[in-house]
C-alpha cells in the first residue's frame, strides 16, 4: 500500500477521481437525480431547463436515469469482476502451489475455457436463462477468470520456492495453513491489480450484452439506456442526448478502473504480459 | 522434429477437446432449461404460434428417446452440416448464416488487417519510448479507445460523420440498384465508418500486448549485450528487438480474429450491416433458438479453427519450441 | 547414540521426459553427528551442501539412503510423525529477509511457531512475555517488533530468524551459510550470537559454508563435501 502511495502518477490520479466521482453519483443517487427515473412523462424531449438531458421514450428522465444507473452499471461490474476473480484466484492457487497433475489438470481446463469464444458462449447463456442481474454476473464471472489464474499461477510458483515458506514448512504447517496465511497475502498485490481491470472488462461486457437485448430489463443500467436508445428509435431518429451520456458514463468509469488497474501492474512489472484483458 | 510433433498433437488435443466441449454444451443447454425443451430446441415464435407443427415435429427431434441416442443424431446432422432449421426465416439454418456469414467476413477480414498493424507500430514505439511523455501520450490514447464501448464509437461515429458531416452513408452494405465497379465502390464507402471503428478496437487490443512484450524484451540481457556492443539505437531496435518482439505477428493476427468477431457482431448492429451481427440481434429478440445455436457454433468453430492456425504458425516460425511449452 | 545419522543418502534430480537425464546432487553420503557437537560442511558453490540440509530436515524428499534422528528414521516417516518431529529440527536460510514472510511484522513471525501451538498452549500474555524474552536474548530491540522485514538490516533479520527458532525450541539446527549476504562487521556479531546460542540452549548444529575461515571458526569438526559425497575430517 505504502508503495502504491509513494508512485501515484497522475494518470492514475486521474482514474482514482473519476472512479470517486462515480462511486459518489451511485451512493448519493437519491439525493442527486431530480426525478424518479421510473416516474413516465412527455417522451423524446430534447434537454432543457427541466430536463438537462431531456427524457427518453417513456417521458422518464435520462439525467435521473444515468444518476441511479451508476448503481447497477458498478454492482454488476464488482460483483462479475469479484466472482471471476474469486475464482481464478483459487485455481492460480491451487494449481501454482499443488503443481504435478493437480496443475496439469487446472491449466489445461484454463486453457480450453480461453479458447472458446466468450461473448458468443454468453449471448447462448444468457439467450436461454431468464435476463437477470445475477444470471449475468454468474455468466460474466464463470468465463472471465481465466486470465486471473494464469497470473496468480506465476505468483505463486514464485513464491513458494522462497526460504519463508520452507520455513514454515519446517514449523509444520499444513499446505491449506501455508496457502491461505503465507502465500495468498503475497498475492493480493497481483490480485487487485487483475480485480480492477476485470471490473472495467465487467461493465464493458455488460453494457455489450444489454445492448444485445440480453440484459435485465427490470434495471436500469448504462448498458440498457443505450440499448433501448438504439433499439427505440433514438439512433436512428438521432436524439443525441439520450444514446450520447450513457456511453460517456460508461467510457469514463471503465477509463477510471483502466488507468488504475493499469497503473497498479505497471508497479507490478508483471512477468505476464501488461495486457488490461 | 518429434518435440515440435509432440507440441502440435498437444494443442490439436486441446481444439479437439474445447470443440467437443462447445458441440456438447449447444447440444445439454436447450435440454436443461426448464420448462417444455422444445421452447429451447425451436424458437419461442414457432412454439407459440404453431402448435400443431410442434406435435408433427416431436418424432422427428426424438425427444422421447435415450439421451445418449439423441446425442449421436445430433452428431450425426452436425458432420453432415445439418445445423437445424429456422422457422423465422423459413430456410435451413446453415443457408441463412452462409449468406450473411460473408459480409461479416468483408468487415472483420480489412479490420483485423489494419487494426493488427496499427496497434503493434504504435504498441513498439510506446514500449521502445517506455516511460517518456511520448510513450504517457500514446499509451493514455489507447487506454481512453479500450475504454470506449466499441459499438457506442460506432454511434459516435455515425453521428459526426454521416448524420452530421454527411461524409458517409447511415447504414447497409450498399444502396442498392448498383452493379459491377459501381456497387464495389458503393460497399467500400459504407465499409469506411464500420471498418474503422473496428480498427481502432482492434489496434487497442494489439497496442497493450506489443507494448508489454517490446518493453520485457528491451530488458532481456541480449539487448543490454546489442548495446554495450555499440549498436545505434535504430540497430538495436529493428535488428533484435523487434525481430524477437514480432515473432508472434502472424499468429497475434490469427488470434484477434476471435477477439474481433465479438467486437464485430455489435458494430454490425449499429450499422445495419446485413452480417452475423444483425443476423445473431434477430434471432435474439426473436428467440429463434435453432438459428442462435447455428451461429454460436460456427462463429465458435471459425474462432477455434484461427487459433489452431496460430498455433501452427507458431510452431513453424519459433525454433525455440519444444514440448510441453505453453503458448 | 549419534543425534544425526546419515546412511548412503542419495538424491537424484531427474530432467526429460523420454530422455532421462540424471543430476547426481548426493550421491552416498554418509556421515554422523553427535548431540551437542557443530559439523562444519565445506564445498564449493553448488556441489550439494545445500541440497544436504534439506534433505536432513526432509524438506526434499531423498532418493534412496537413510537419515535417523534420534535413533528415529525420517525418510520412513508418515507426514503426521514427521510433524511431531519437526518442531526439533530447524533451519536458519542464508537470505533473512526472504526467510521472513515480507507481509507479517517481526512480532508476527516470532510468534507464529506458539500460534500453531508447537509450544503447548499459550494464553496472549505468555506469548508476549515469551517474545519479549527470545528479542532481548538475540540482540534486539522491542520496537523492532511492530516493523516489516523490509524496514530491517540483513543482520537485524537473521537476529529475527534465531529468535523464531528459539522460539521452537529445537535441539538440532542447520545453518545454510547464515552470514554469506550479510556485511563482514555483521557477519562477526551473528556469528557470536550463534555461538552463544549454541552454548546457551546445548543446540547440535551443521554448518554449511563456503568460507573456510567461518567453518573454521564455529565448527568442532568439519566434513568436505565433493562430488555428492562426503569425506570428513577429524
Amino acid at each position: 500500500m505504502n508503495e502504491f502511495a509513494r508512485n501515484l502518477s497522475w494518470p492514475v490520479l486521474f482514474g482514482l477521481l473519476l472512479l470517486s466521482l462515480f462511486m459518489i453519483l451511485a451512493a448519493l443517487a437519491p439525493l442527486i437525480a431530480p426525478y424518479d427515473p421510473w416516474e413516465p412523462g412527455r417522451p423524446f424531449l430534447p434537454p432543457s431547463g427541466t430536463h438537462p438531458f431531456g427524457t427518453n421514450d417513456i417521458g422518464q428522465d435520462i439525467f435521473s436515469e444515468l444518476v441511479f444507473g451508476a448503481r447497477i452499471s458498478l454492482f454488476v461490474g464488482f460483483f462479475a469482476s469479484f466472482v471471476s476473480v474469486a475464482i481464478g484466484t483459487l485455481i492460480g492457487l491451487f494449481s501454482g502451489y499443488l503443481r504435478g497433475a493437480a496443475d496439469e489438470v487446472l491449466m489445461g481446463a484454463t486453457d480450453i475455457v480461453l479458447i472458446i469464444p466468450a461473448l458468443p458462449l454468453m449471448i447462448i447463456l444468457a439467450a436461454h436463462t431468464s435476463p437477470s442481474i445475477w444470471n449475468i454476473v454468474i455468466v460474466i464471472g464463470a468465463l472471465w477468470w481465466t486470465s486471473t489464474a494464469r497470473v496468480v499461477r506465476s505468483r505463486v510458483l514464485q513464491l513458494r520456492e522462497m526460504p519463508f515458506v520452507e520455513a514454515a514448512r519446517g514449523l509444520g504447517a499444513g499446505d491449506c495453513y501455508i496457502v491461505f496465511k503465507h502465500i495468498l497475502p503475497n498475492t493480493l498485490q497481483v490480485i487487485m491489480a487483475k480485480f480492477i481491470l476485470a471490473v472495467a472488462g465487467a461493465m464493458l461486457t455488460e453494457a455489450s450484452l444489454s445492448f444485445l437485448g440480453l440484459g435485465d430489463s427490470m434495471q436500469k443500467s448504462w448498458g440498457m439506456m443505450l440499448s433501448y436508445a438504439f433499439s427505440r428509435g433514438g439512433f436512428i431518429n438521432g436524439y443525441w442526448w439520450w444514446y450520447l451520456p450513457p456511453g460517456i458514463c460508461i467510457s469514463l468509469a471503465v477509463l477510471g478502473f483502466v488507468l488504475i488497474g493499469f497503473g497498479l501492474e505497471e508497479l507490478n512489472q508483471d512477468e505476464t504480459a501488461v495486457n488490461p484483458l | 522434429m518429434t518435440d515440435r510433433t509432440g507440441y502440435l498433437a498437444c494443442q490439436s488435443l486441446r481444439y479437439a477437446i474445447s470443440l467437443f466441449i462447445i458441440v456438447t454444451l449447444v447440444f445439454l443447454i436447450p435440454r436443461m432449461m426448464p420448462g417444455d425443451p422444445f421452447i429451447s430446441l425451436l424458437g419461442e415464435e414457432v412454439y407459440y404460434r404453431s402448435p400443431e407443427l410442434v406435435e408433427g415435429l416431436k418424432a422427428q427431434y426424438g425427444l422421447d428417446r435415450p439421451i445418449a441416442e439423441q446425442y449421436l443424431s445430433y452428431l450425426n446432422n452436425l458432420a453432415k452440416g445439418n445445423l437445424g432449421y429456422s422457422f423465422h426465416y423459413s430456410q435451413p439454418v446453415w443457408e441463412v448464416i452462409a449468406y450473411k456469414m460473408k459480409w461479416t467476413f468483408v468487415l472483420l477480414i480489412p479490420s483485423v488487417i489494419l487494426g493488427a498493424i496499427f496497434g503493434i507500430v504504435m504498441g513498439a514505439a510506446a514500449g521502445w519510448w517506455r516511460g517518456s511523455g511520448r510513450d504517457t501520450g500514446i499509451t493514455s490514447l489507447f487506454l481512453f479507445i479500450y475504454s470506449l464501448p466499441h459499438y457506442w464509437l460506432a454511434m459516435l461515429s455515425v453521428l459526426i460523420f454521416a448524420f452530421c458531416l454527411e461524409l458517409f452513408p447511415l447504414s447497409g452494405i450498399t444502396g442498392g440498384g448498383l452493379a459491377g465497379l459501381a456497387k464495389l465502390r458503393d460497399v467500400l464507402w459504407h465499409m469506411a465508418l464500420p471498418v474503422s471503428v473496428l480498427t481502432l478496437f482492434g489496434a487497442a487490443y494489439n497496442f497493450f500486448i506489443m507494448r508489454s512484450s517490446v518493453v520485457q524484451i528491451s530488458g532481456e540481457g541480449f539487448v543490454l549485450t546489442a548495446r554495450a556492443k555499440g549498436l545505434r539505437e535504430r540497430d538495436v531496435l529493428f535488428k533484435h528487438v523487434l525481430r524477437n518482439a514480432m515473432l508472434p505477428l502472424v499468429t497475434v493476427i490469427a488470434l484477434d480474429f476471435g477477439f474481433m468477431v465479438s467486437g464485430a457482431l455489435l458494430v454490425e448492429i449499429v450499422f445495419s450491416w446485413g452480417g452475423m451481427g444483425t443476423l445473431i440481434y434477430d434471432a435474439v429478440f426473436a428467440r429463434d433458438y435453432p438459428l442462435l445455436h447455428g451461429s454460436f457454433l460456427v462463429i465458435a468453430a471459425c474462432v477455434l479453427a484461427a487459433n489452431f492456425l496460430a498455433d501452427l504458425l507458431y510452431a513453424v516460425l519459433d525454433p525455440r519450441i519444444r514440448g510441453g511449452v505453453q503458448a | 547414540m549419534h543425534l544425526i545419522e546419515v546412511l548412503d543418502l542419495k538424491k537424484y534430480y531427474s530432467t526429460g521426459f523420454i530422455n532421462r537425464q540424471y543430476t547426481k546432487a548426493i550421491d552416498g553420503a554418509s556421515f554422523c553427528i553427535e548431540r551437542g557437537e557443530t559439523l562444519g560442511l565445506l564445498g564449493e558453490s553448488g556441489c550439494g551442501k545445500t541440497t544436504l540440509g534439506r534433505l536432513l530436515l526432509r524438506l526434499i524428499e531423498p532418493t534412496s539412503g537413510k537419515i535417523s534422528f534420534d535413533g528415529t528414521d525420517i525418510t520412513r516417516l508418515s507426514r503426521k510423525g514427521m510433524r511431531s518431529l519437526r518442531p526439533r529440527m530447524q533451519m536458519i536460510f542464508q537470505d533473512p529477509e526472504s526467510s521472513l514472510d515480507p507481509r507479517m511484522r517481526i512480532r508476527e513471525s516470532i510468534a507464529e511457531p506458539f500460534k500453531l501451538g508447537l509450544r503447548g498452549k499459550m494464553s496472549r500474555s505468555e506469548m508476549d512475555e515469551n517474545i519479549m524474552g527470545l528479542i532481548e536474548t538475540v540482540g534486539l530491540n522491542p520496537e523492532h517488533l511492530n516493523r516489516y522485514p523490509y524496514q530491517l538490516s540483513g543482520g537485524q533479520n537473521q537476529r529475527v530468524a534465531l529468535a523464531r527458532i528459539l522460539a521452537i525450541n529445537p535441539e538440532f539446527i542447520v545453518a545454510d551459510e547464515p552470514t554469506a549476504s550479510l556485511d563482514v562487521s555483521v557477519q562477526a556479531q551473528i556469528l557470536h550470537l550463534m555461538m552463544d546460542l549454541k552454548r546457551e540452549f546445548g543446540l547440535t548444529m551443521l554448518f554449511i559454508s563456503h568460507d573456510m575461515e567461518v567453518v573454521r571458526h564455529m565448527s568442532d569438526r568439519i566434513a568436505f563435501m565433493e562430488k555428492g559425497r562426503v569425506v570428513l575430517e577429524g
